[in-house]
């Protein structure tokens, strides 16, 4: 079974990832912050009874943790890059479809954190997440007002619970004089936010950036699923504008990096993710104008390696960075190579 | 609407400090007495010193309105812990902290009133597809990316292939327009719509429609 993100999705050239998030709490509890031991043993019950096994797997946090899954990319995706889901994991619960584009955490800063994710431009992720949150409201007592909507412990998330979250690879518009400030704007306009998937530390050049929506009172799930849809829509269009512009004016010099870049991810022993970044950011800029067609490096490859690389957990008997290093050099190879 | 200090509800007389309600007993408490004084007691003194004003206005922008007391009765969150963390404890936050939850909901999104769709129904999605969605079309791109300048995004796109499709009505073709982004469209599109829009009597659009090609065109 093929992980989610290791299939092939629409405009992944840019897009490298859609994700729909909802959240629930469940009446008759605090949430979670104030919750006490005997209220999360039963929340995780009830909840535990409502899940659709036929779709989920999973279960107790604690299991999970202690059979060393928490570091797979995977998991780190449903836990978050903080890892809150996996501290107390007596209190918690994760489940997942067998591909893990599907999930749902319990007791972490709300009762339920549905999620749903695929590679590229997809909106349908959030039919997917609608339909495991519909679900599970029909067969739990939700907490819902009908002035404020689906009520959550964060101020942020009360009224659709809901948040849409673009991964985008854009690095030509952050190559750009004053590109991301440019998008920054525009997507203010819609009332949408975007963030560098890393603000510091190795991959804060990565280019990677997180375009997110912010509201959740005021709108219907339409407007928002429709104003993400024409500001991605956007956002790709420059990018693709951007790419051409590198590509027509600075043909020589894009083609060499292009081609230093490859070397480097398919033949480097050690790699740091820092490395892995930049030299994924020129492939990204020209590979679709690379007419010698020397280099086989698909969409589908440079995602895989840029979501392994960003979502990449240190391995707890990996105290060496050299191993470390090496363990990444050697997986993209196998990814270059086509041997994954 | 309740004294952010005390929790009392506010009825005869409201006292605001850098916008915030408090009560009158609280006011004084807090050293805001001499500024509640009647009118008559006022003229009494005319020559009030202006920099004890001005060193109490000073306090006042210092003032940690966060100590209030209030708590919820269910689980005993504080004003002070939700300021701090920004979250709630349990449903009955809402009750207690009702005025400042709408003021924080105002201050992050502007917003305080719900249009989402109802528990353990589907949202409706008239205008927007969620289930199958189209193929990504590599031709389609490398063409779009070989004339950037005649690339459209998606939703622009959607308006102008409509129209050449007899099963879209013109109706809907309108609206898609209206809510188009203008500099999206190509010139021929805005021509194409700006007749639309006159047959069907939209002249709102229609010279929306004109103005954006007459912009591209300096004015002429």
């Amino acid at each position: 079974m093929k992980m989610w993100y290791e299939t092939e999705g629409r405009d992944e050239d840019v897009v490298m990832s859609t994700k729909a998030c909802l959240v629930r709490n469940v009446k008759g509890y605090n949430f979670p912050s104030k919750m006490d031991d005997k209220d999360c043993k039963s929340l995780l019950a009830a909840v535990d009874g409502a899940i659709d096994k036929n779709v989920f797997s999973g279960g107790a946090a604690t299991d999970i943790v202690t059979s060393g899954d928490a570091a797979t990319l995977m998991l780190a995706q449903i836990s978050g890059r903080d890892g809150s889901l996996l501290h107390a994991p007596d209190k918690k619960a994760i489940y997942y479809s067998e591909d893990y584009s599907l999930s749902v955490a319990v007791g972490n800063t709300e009762h339920l954190t549905i999620k749903a994710q695929a590679p590229g431009h997809d909106i349908g992720v959030y039919k997917k997440a609608e339909n495991v949150a519909v679900d599970l409201e029909k067969k739990l007592d939700i907490a819902y007002s009908e002035k404020y909507g689906f009520l959550t412990s964060s101020v942020k998330m009360t009224g659709t619970g809901l948040r849409i979250l673009y991964t985008v690879a854009i690095p030509a518009i952050a190559k750009t004089e004053g590109g991301i400030a440019a998008l920054r704007q525009r997507v203010g306009q819609y009332e949408w936010n975007i963030y560098p998937f890393a603000e510091q530390g190795e991959l804060n050049e990565s280019s990677v950036y997180i375009i997110a929506s912010v509201s959740t009172l005021g709108v219907s799930e339409e407007e928002l699923l429709e104003r993400g849809e024409m500001l991605i829509s956007d956002i790709i269009k420059a990018e693709r504008a951007c790419r051409e512009q590198f590509a027509t004016k600075k043909k020589t010099q894009m083609k060499d990096l292009y081609g230093r870049a490859y070397g480097l991810m398919r033949f480097a022993t050690l790699m740091s993710r820092r490395e892995v970044m930049e030299s994924i950011c020129w492939l990204r800029l020209y590979r679709d104008y690379d007419d010698s067609h020397e280099f086989e490096c698909t969409w589908k490859m440079l995602n895989t390696i840029t979501q392994e690389v960003c979502w990449e957990q240190q391995r707890r008997n990996e105290i060496n960075t050299q191993t470390s290093q090496k363990r990444r050099a050697d997986r993209i190879k196998k990814i270059l190579k086509g041997d994954d | 609407m309740r004294c952010a200090r005390c929790g009392v509800e506010l009825t005869n007389k409201i006292i605001k400090i850098n916008d915030v309600p408090y009560c009158e007993n609280c006011a004084r408490i807090m050293g805001y007495g001499k500024f509640l004084r009647s009118p008559e007691e006022m003229l009494g003194s005319a020559f009030s010193p202006f920099d004890e004003i001005a060193s109490t206005i000073m306090q006042m922008n210092e003032l940690d309105f966060g100590n209030s007391a209030l708590s919820c009765p269910k689980c005993g969150m504080t004003l002070r812990d939700f300021e701090k963390r920004g979250r709630l404890g349990c449903i009955e936050c809402y009750n207690t902290f009702n005025d400042y939850i709408v003021k924080e909901m105002f201050k992050q999104q502007g917003e305080s009133t719900y249009g989402g769709r109802l528990p353990g129904q589907s949202a409706e999605m008239k205008n927007i597809k969620t289930d199958a969605l189209p193929e990504a079309k590599k031709e389609e791109t490398s063409e779009a990316k070989a004339e950037p300048e005649t690339k459209e995004s998606s939703e622009v796109k959607e308006p102008a292939n409509a129209a050449e499709s007899e099963s879209v009505s013109s109706a809907e073709m309108l609206e898609k327009l209206a809510k188009a982004d203008l500099g999206m469209l190509s010139d021929e599109e805005l021509k194409n719509g700006i007749k639309l829009a006159a047959e069907n009597e939209d002249y709102v659009l229609a010279s929306k429609l004109r103005d954006e090609l007459k912009g591209r065109n300096g004015g002429n």
